[in-house]
């Protein structure tokens, strides 16, 4: 009984701790697919398609702020079966995109160091 | 698909008014790809259920929408709030304790200890109240304090404080002095009184024996604070606190026990305490009992004014406590 209690305490804690850490990869993911036009939905197969699985209830909030940040555009068009609102990276959203790139290239090269033992 | 209007209408009911069409145009586009998606041919309202139960509660997708966490005062205000909180407390508290003071000595009209005690406990969430309705204004205005965190010196850090040690000396004395006068209290009240040097008479004090239990409520609680105190061996936080509770308490009694003794006076139509000691040659009986009296009075007067200086004095080193080193130093393992 109070072993299941750990457990789950544990498993509550990965949960948390994993949210932590996707979290601010989410916003690499989203800008580095958003070099052409693309609504909501086809963002999330396109994610699905490279193995990043995200909400759909985290990805439309997400991409509102980084509109609202200038990071990107969007505009309604209406020529497929439904209207759907379709984002681009902003000349802004593509200089951080490229800054951000070279971030995550530092992170990764740090922590595969720092991993080295649990890696292996 | 109905289910869709039915979630849709309900994620409006909590969103931002700003872009509010927009956001709903957009997410009912979205929940539609999705269920098209998975469905072969005409899609089913199931099959609509699942996508929304995957979306999530239209509460929480709606939330995920205001532009941040919502506080009602958010921690960049909070360490603010926590100051003036306690400036605001400790202002009112003190302000009180004088008005009693004030109305015990100078005012005519008899004060009343229970309603002040009352008057007291009921300030303390009002002025909480106002303070938080007024950071929370300051939340809603987008208000950030400029703490100057950026050119802080480590050199200006306070001193580490000493005075978290209790001083052992002082608190054996009190404990033994309060044990002593409990029993003298519980098991001898009728000795309470005093004796006249002229015909050797024993005159019991009438007041102290009518407010006997009251007495002996803040004794009681006086000493097992301080045994209390000399087992943990430091001051924490919660101590101070019930430190100054204590102390208003004694005081709120010692006020009853003066307000008795100016009426037990006012009833015989006692001369001042001066007047009384220059008519000590022709005195007769009554008149030493009065006199016995007023230096009761007098006694407890000294007693109610030491104890309130003491206590605003405690609350002003809590509030500076606070502000200096936050909670956790009384914490601290004595180790």
């Amino acid at each position: 009984m109070l072993d299941m209690m750990k457990e789950t305490q544990f498993s509550e804690l990965y949960e948390k701790l994993t949210q932590e850490l996707r979290r601010g990869m989410l916003v690499l993911a989203v800008l580095s697919r958003l070099d052409e036009k693309r609504y909501g939905y086809d963002l999330i197969s396109r994610l699905d398609e490279k193995g990043l699985e995200i909400e759909q209830g985290t990805l439309y909030p997400l991409l509102r702020r980084l509109e609202d940040q200038g990071l990107l555009t969007s505009e309604w068009n209406v020529e497929g079966s439904r209207p759907r609102r379709y984002y681009l990276l902003s000349p802004d959203g593509e200089r951080m995109l490229d800054e951000l790139t070279g971030e995550w290239e530092t992170i990764v090269e740090t922590m595969q160091g720092l991993l080295e033992n649990q890696l292996q | 698909m109905k289910l869709i209007d039915r979630y849709i209408q309900e994620v409006k009911r909590h969103l931002p008014r700003k872009n509010r069409q927009d956001i709903l145009a957009e997410l009912r586009s979205a929940l539609v790809d999705a269920v098209e998606d998975r469905a072969a041919g005409e899609p089913t309202e199931d099959q609509a259920a699942e996508v929304l139960k995957e979306f999530g509660p239209p509460r929480e997708v709606a939330a995920s929408y205001q532009p941040e966490t919502q506080y009602l005062i958010g921690p960049a205000l909070f360490p603010l709030f926590k100051m003036v909180a306690l400036i605001a407390l400790a202002a009112v508290v003190g302000a009180q304790l004088l008005a009693w003071v004030v109305a015990i000595f100078l005012a005519g009209e008899s004060f009343a200890p229970w309603d002040a005690l009352a008057g007291l406990l009921s300030s303390i969430p009002m002025t909480l109240g106002w303070v938080v309705v007024v950071f929370y204004l300051l939340q809603r205005a987008e208000v950030q304090p400029d703490l100057k965190s950026e050119d802080w010196n480590p050199y200006e850090l306070p001193e580490v404080q000493a005075g978290e040690e209790i001083k052992r000396g002082e608190l054996i004395t009190g404990i033994v002095f309060s044990v002593l006068l409990l029993v003298l209290f519980t098991f001898f009240p009728e000795k309470v009184g005093f004796l006249t040097t002229e015909d050797w008479v024993f005159y019991t004090n009438p007041v102290i024996l009518r407010y006997l239990g009251w007495i002996t409520a803040s004794l009681v609680a006086g000493i097992t604070l301080n045994i209390y105190l000399l087992w943990q061996g430091r001051w924490t936080p919660l101590t101070r606190v019930l430190k100054i509770a204590v102390n208003i308490f004694n005081i709120a009694v010692l006020a009853v026990l003066y307000q008795g003794h100016v009426a037990w006076l006012a009833e015989r139509d006692a001369v001042g305490f001066l007047s009384t000691v220059e008519r000590i040659p022709e005195m007769v009986g009554g008149s030493w009992q009065e006199l016995g009296m007023q230096a009761f009075r007098m006694g407890l007067g000294i007693a109610l004014l030491v104890t309130v200086i003491e206590t605003v004095i405690l609350v002003v080193r809590r509030v500076m406590i606070s502000l200096n080193n936050g909670e956790e130093r009384g914490q601290l393992p004595t180790g």
